[in-house]
Parts: structure tokens; C-alpha cells; sequence
């Protein structure tokens, strides 16, 4: 029973009860602490606002930012936190991002506002959204990548293992930009593209960073995280590197969140797609004004 | 009826199926509830928010 407890666990990083514990007592920070979410919705919109398109069902996931409505005739809001999608600009359901309750072919958009790096399964997350968008419908997500508060993370490290001697699990894995391109092609998107934007924050100080962390209910919701608080003298340690490192001249710290943004289109018959290998009816050689030659070794295709 | 301002989305009633199982759901207006029958659960709406969270539905008796 504990193995097969153990074995669940290693497939499931992330305690999900304890994530939607924490968005749940976040909502009553927001939106001050909120302005991550807030910013990252403005982006989002703006991406929006670059497609020539308009959206009749619109889904956001996460999405938190009252002054940010959807522009789409139907738009619906979904929270992990019961609490949160009350708090929604329009009509809401409370959700868990692994188990979508959303009709195969129904929705003409999919958002989610930093909602997806907290998923243990984001290869079946994005599945259930390609399934659950009508042909040609568009996918756009942002999330928080590998490289979000690295500073900060190397700090902790660094203090933890010069007084403790050894390091404990306390900070949670993250998705990289170069695996999300491949996931998305995976998951059955037509014209995939994932790319990252990042996004500086300056602070008093490293615990002040921390502080708006445990606001905004992003600290860590790793099943084997260490669960007791940090010993005193590796906060103090890590505050010291940190302030060390990354102070500017008016003595504020910086901090950057990496934002990974991921687009893609469900299949819809008039998209463009690549051509078939061997179809083209004019030689490269032709159009480029050169004369073709043979690789030393290669076939000529027939 | 009471319950017009809470009342839930009929587009969004239209588009939400069954988390677990993807079948349709069976709308219960008295009991502000949304089933389903396949997962045998019945999932709260409260303030006209549908709490599609398995952890939060209740489970159905055999005679339901």
C-alpha cells in the first residue's frame, strides 16, 4: 500500500487539494497581490487582439482579472477554487484543470492565465482542451516556466547547503519553452508555438518577494516538499546572497517571472498545412538561379 | 421560481459535461444540482457556480 502510495505520488508531483487550499486563501489578497495575474491577462488580451478573429464561446481557465473581461459573445471563468470563481466578471464553474467537465467540440477559444504550471499531467491537460475546442478553435495559455525566480531559487540553494550541508526538495519543477512546442504537436494542435517573455519585479527585499509569493498561493505544492518552515539562519543567509547579488542602486532587489506563452489551433479543414515530401513541382535549383548538386554519398530522389 | 437571479448559464449548462466520464448532465433546478448519472455524482451549484470538483460532489445512493 505505501509503495503504491509512493509510486502514485512520484507520477504526481504536485499535491492538488493543497493547490486549490491555496488559491482558495489567496483570493482574498487579490487583487493586490494579484498584479502577476493582472499583467499577464494584458498580455494575453494582446496576443488576442493580434488574431484577425472573433470568438463566439470563450473559456478562460484561471483567469482572475476583473478589468480584463473576455471579448467573446459567450464568456465562461473557471477557477480550481470554488471561491475564486465566484469572484468571476461573468458566468463561472469551478474546475480541475486535469479533469476538464467541457463537451468535446463547444468552445472557439481556450485561455488559461497562469493556471497550467501547477498541472502533474499537462500532456492530458492539453488533450481534453484540443478535444474540447471546435475545429479551428484557438488555444492560448500563459504559464510560469523554468526559469521564473531562478535568483531566488540559487539563494535558497546556496544558503541551505553551506549551513545545512544538504538540500531538501522545497522547490517545484517547472515546464522549459524547448518541451512545450514538441507537447502541444503531441496533444494534436495544428500550428503549435510556444516562446517566453519575462517579466522583472523589483522588491524591498528578498522576503518581502517571498511574502507576495504566499499571497498570490504560488508557493510550493510538491507532494515530498519539506513541510516545515525554513530554518532562520538559511532565510537569512539566502536574503544576504540574494541582496549580494541582484541589489540595484536604490537598494531594491529584482526578481523575474518567466512567462511561457503557448498557442495553438485545433485541426479545422482550410488551415495551411505542409505539403507532402516529394510533391513540389519546381526545382529549388531553379528558383534560386543555381545549378544543382549531388551530395558526395546521398540518392537523388527519383 | 426564486432561484432566477442565482440561476445558472443556459449556454454554459449547454457546454459542461461530466468531468470523469465527458457524459451529459442531468440538471436538478429544485436541488441546484447537476448529475452525473455514468459517475454516479451529483455536483453542487452554489450562487449559480457549478463546483465541478469531484472532491466536492456528492456521491449518489443506489435508489437515485
Amino acid at each position: 500500500m505505501q509503495a503504491a502510495m509512493n509510486e502514485n505520488k512520484s507520477l504526481s508531483p504536485f499535491n492538488r487539494s493543497l493547490v486549490k487550499m491555496r488559491r482558495a486563501r489567496a483570493a482574498q489578497n487579490m487583487p493586490q497581490a494579484g498584479f502577476l495575474h493582472q499583467e499577464v491577462a494584458a498580455r494575453l488580451l494582446e496576443r488576442l487582439d493580434d488574431i484577425n478573429r472573433s470568438f463566439d464561446t470563450a473559456f478562460a481557465l484561471g483567469w482572475d482579472a476583473a478589468e480584463h473581461p473576455l471579448p467573446a459573445e459567450h464568456a465562461f471563468y473557471a477557477d480550481l477554487a470554488a471561491n475564486r470563481a465566484q469572484a468571476m466578471p461573468g458566468p463561472a464553474v469551478a474546475c480541475d484543470e486535469e479533469v476538464l467537465p467541457i463537451a468535446e467540440n463547444s468552445l472557439s477559444l481556450l485561455l488559461s492565465n497562469l493556471s497550467l504550471h501547477w498541472v502533474n499531467d499537462l500532456p492530458g491537460t492539453l488533450i481534453q482542451i484540443n478535444r474540447a475546442l471546435k475545429p479551428d478553435g484557438f488555444f492560448l495559455a500563459a504559464m510560469l516556466g523554468g526559469e521564473t525566480l531562478s535568483d531566488l531559487r540559487r539563494a535558497l540553494l546556496d544558503a541551505e547547503l553551506a549551513i545545512c550541508g544538504g538540500v531538501r526538495p522545497r522547490l517545484s519543477p517547472m515546464a522549459e519553452v524547448r518541451d512545450l512546442g514538441g507537447l502541444l504537436q503531441r496533444a494534436g494542435f495544428a500550428m503549435p508555438v510556444a516562446d517566453a517573455e519575462t517579466i522583472p519585479v523589483s522588491y524591498a527585499d528578498p522576503l518581502a518577494l517571498m511574502r507576495d509569493l504566499r499571497a498570490m498561493g504560488e508557493t510550493n505544492a510538491v507532494h515530498d516538499r519539506q513541510k516545515t518552515m525554513w530554518r532562520r539562519d538559511v532565510l537569512l543567509e539566502a536574503c544576504r546572497l540574494y541582496c549580494d547579488r541582484h541589489s540595484n542602486a536604490e537598494g531594491r532587489i529584482l526578481a523575474h517571472f518567466q512567462v511561457l506563452f503557448l498557442t495553438g489551433w485545433a485541426p479545422g479543414p482550410n488551415q495551411p498545412r505542409p505539403k507532402q515530401p516529394g510533391s513540389a513541382k519546381a526545382r529549388l535549383a531553379d528558383a534560386l538561379g543555381t545549378k544543382e548538386m549531388q551530395v558526395k554519398g546521398s540518392r537523388r530522389p527519383d | 421560481m426564486t432561484l432566477e437571479k442565482d440561476d445558472i448559464d443556459p449556454k454554459l449548462l449547454e457546454i459542461l459535461v461530466c468531468p470523469l466520464t465527458k457524459s451529459t448532465l442531468r440538471y436538478d433546478r429544485a436541488n441546484q444540482e447537476l448529475i452525473s448519472d455514468d459517475a454516479g455524482l451529483a455536483f453542487p451549484i452554489r450562487d449559480g457556480v457549478p463546483i465541478m470538483l469531484v472532491d466536492e460532489a456528492r456521491r449518489l445512493d443506489a435508489q437515485e
